[in-house]
């Protein structure tokens, strides 16, 4: 029994990544974990006094709580998997997962329609810098 | 009496009142000093005194004035302008003169020559004084004047397109200016705008400290987990109706903005909305861009609820009680106008089945939602509700707002959370120092005479009615905030409204700052880069898998900015015309 990573955030698009990837754990039999990562980024664009930590911890419980949704959707078809929530940069932080879990493959959630016209060719790149670096394939789903 | 008694009884008497005797003679200093630096004071000596002011009739200070006497080489008098544009020549003339003539030179301005007319000068002559009309000199338009403007222009576009931090770019501008000053000094004088001690002046430090102390109550504040509690609350309250949950948040958001500050509000509350209305299985965009929306709004009711009231309140001298009597009411008229808004935009949305919360996740969410460190929350909250008394009260003890602030902030440091190196970390210097280089920059607009010209330019467009100024404020601000950052953008209008407050009839109510205060605050909801709030909001659904895009908050944020300003333009016109 391998293991399938999914990276997964928790809009609409990536239900149905979660749903793909729900279905390819079932069918081979394998154990799936959810991870999400984030960062605070985004915080350098305000000009306000902010606290990076708290944000930060903000996130975290939000990450869980997406988590937990994730878990629960695969627990109602009938999956028990697990989630894993990361701080950092993304690509860095799936690739330590990748090792830390001895993962078999990783799944990627294809782009929503808001994500720009460019978002699926970037997401190509950096499935294909993963797919390099780890040895391991790199998914992105729905196909 | 032996002469060494009375001696030593003197020294005696001496050492005893010397403390009153160094007090008579600051006291006297003082009045001396003030003697000679106003033309009434010397209406009673011997020279020539008077204002110099500049077209729009605001003093101009370090104006070189030199008189000379039937025309020689050498000035037998000379005088710099004092901060309130007066000045004083002393004269020493020991022989009859028929002619005096009084040159005045400042950079920035076209030279003035004053010769006094006979009569005038037979004045002179006869009582050794005479006050002269004001001096009004002409702005001169040099290489100075270019160069800052561009310079301004620069920073706002590198700002807008985030190609340096503001932090950065207001510092790069104001060493530009800097460095070019100095050139002027040297190599080239029309390139001289201000020297460094000139440009100190132009910081508004009671802004700085302002800001320096709500940060660090609302970063103490922030700890215990006050906004989450309240949004789970609100969760609870609607008992499942998305229409009123949205309400409630509007209203937490508004308020906790009006008291705190937006950014922080929205930063602590969007994650638990997110994980509310995923877990309902609505839209999240649907809660959390009504909540932003009044946010962005309810900060303009209050003196401390925006960077851009705080600053107009400190140039203008208004307290808290001035901002809740003249805007107070207009942001609850353009809040009621936005719910409207927000109530029929997402009426679909609102009105859709939804699911039950799992136990599970439901179980999370309280725990998202709990207080963190309850102590914390009850001694913060004892000390913010006294600072809120004071703001109130505190312009019957003519208590400036910083003061109170920092009196605010150090009780927080002393009572609630003792550890200085945190407190002073939650502190955003960055912003600080924004903030005391955009003064500078802007001040080097003041002094190379931009404002002045803009100034002109819209009092010659407007006229003498307060209505038609008060909407072009209004409107100029919302757009222009829409667009840019709306701190720069405030900052360099503060000075062009002080002239159009003096000149318009009717005007000396403030009218003209509310106005720019309502529609540089509101102009933030109208784009996604208009405010920090909106982008740290995008930047957290972004993360919750809901992109936020330019095009997707335009649709929501412009029509809700035209509604909630237009309210705001009605309030005014209801209260000031």
């Amino acid at each position: 029994m391998g293991v399938i990573l999914c990276a997964t955030r928790g809009g609409e698009a990536s239900l149905e990544t979660q749903d793909a990837a729900i279905a390819l754990a079932k069918q081979a039999g394998d154990e799936l974990i959810f991870i999400y990562v984030y960062d605070v980024e985004f915080l350098t664009h305000a000009n306000y006094a902010l606290r990076e930590d708290l944000v930060a911890d903000e996130l975290n419980r939000m990450a869980e709580f997406l988590m937990t949704m994730a878990v629960d959707r695969a627990k109602a078809q009938g999956l028990s998997s697990r989630s894993v929530v990361r701080e950092g940069e993304f690509r860095a932080e799936l690739l330590s997962a990748l090792q830390e879990e001895q993962a078999r493959l990783l799944i990627l959630g294809r782009p929503g329609e808001d994500d720009g016209r460019f978002a699926l060719e970037h997401l190509s790149e950096l499935a294909r810098r993963l797919q390099e670096e780890s040895g391991i394939p790199v998914r992105i789903l729905p196909d | 009496m032996p002469s060494h008694t009375l001696t030593r009884a003197l020294k005696n008497r001496f050492r005893t009142s010397k403390p009153y005797l160094c007090l008579v003679l600051l006291i006297g200093l003082w009045l001396a000093a003030s003697f000679q630096s106003t033309p009434s004071a010397f209406a009673a000596g011997r020279g020539v005194a008077g204002r110099i002011l500049d077209s729009q009739g605001e003093p101009v200070t370090d104006a070189e004035l030199k008189l000379f006497v039937d025309n020689g080489p050498v000035p037998v008098a000379e005088a710099l302008s004092q901060p309130d544009g007066a000045y004083l020549l002393v004269l020493q003339l020991e022989h009859q003169v028929s002619r005096v003539r009084v040159e005045v030179s400042r950079p920035h301005f076209e030279p003035y020559m004053w010769v006094p007319a006979p009569a005038e000068l037979a004045v002179l002559l006869e009582q050794g004084s005479f006050v002269t009309h004001d001096i009004v000199l002409q702005r001169r338009v040099n290489a100075s004047f270019w160069v800052v403007t561009l310079v301004f222009l620069a920073m706002l576009v590198v700002v807008a397109t985030e190609r340096l931090h503001n932090t950065l770019a207001a510092l790069l501008a104001m060493v530009i200016i800097f460095g070019v000053s100095l050139l002027g000094e040297t190599v080239y004088p029309d390139l001289f705008v201000f020297r460094f001690e000139r440009a100190l002046e132009h910081v508004d430090f009671e802004v700085i400290f302002l800001l320096l102390g709500m940060m660090i109550v609302i970063g103490v504040i922030e700890e215990t987990g006050i906004f989450q509690w309240m949004a789970f609350q609100a969760y609870r309250l609607s008992r499942g109706k998305v229409w009123l949950l949205a309400l409630v948040l509007m209203g937490i958001t508004a308020t906790a903005s009006a008291l705190l500050d937006n950014v922080t509000t929205m930063l602590m509350i969007t994650p638990i909305i997110l994980e509310v209305a995923l877990a309902m299985g609505i839209n999240p965009l649907s809660l959390v861009l009504p909540a932003l929306l009044a946010a962005n709004t309810g900060g303009l009711a209050t003196l401390i609820g925006t960077p851009v009231n705080i600053m107009v309140g400190s140039y203008v001298g208004l307290g808290f009680n001035d901002f809740v009597s003249n805007l107070t009411p207009g942001v609850l008229l353009a809040l009621a106008g936005l719910t409207l808004f927000v109530q029929l935009r997402y009426w679909k949305e609102y009105h859709a089945p939804q699911h039950a919360l799992a136990a599970d996740l439901l179980a999370r969410l309280e725990e998202n939602g709990r207080i963190r460190d309850p102590i914390k929350l009850r001694k913060s909250g004892l000390v913010f509700g006294i600072l809120l008394l004071l703001f109130v009260f505190g312009d019957a003890l003519h208590a400036p707002p910083a003061v109170l602030a920092m009196a605010g902030a150090v009780a927080m440091l002393v009572w609630v959370n003792p550890n200085i190196r945190a407190m002073l970390s939650v502190v955003d210097w960055t912003t600080l120092v924004f903030f005391i280089g955009l003064y500078i920059v802007v001040g080097a607009l003041q002094e190379v005479g931009l404002l002045s010209l803009v100034a002109d330019g819209i009092r010659d467009a407007v006229g003498n009615s307060l209505l038609v100024a008060l909407l072009a404020v209004v409107w100029l601000a919302a757009v222009f905030s829409g667009l840019v950052d709306n701190i720069p953008f405030a900052a360099a209008m503060l000075p062009v409204i002080r002239f159009m407050t003096r000149t318009i009839g009717g005007a000396e109510s403030n009218a003209l700052y509310y106005g720019l205060a309502i529609g540089a605050d509101l102009g933030g909801n109208a784009t996604l880069i208009a405010s920090s709030s909106n982008l740290v909001v995008a930047g957290i659904t972004e993360r919750a898998g809901y992109r936020l895009t330019f095009r997707k908050f335009l649709a929501v944020g412009l029509p809700a900015t035209a509604i909630t300003t237009a309210l705001g333009c009605v309030w005014l016109v209801l209260r000031f015309t």
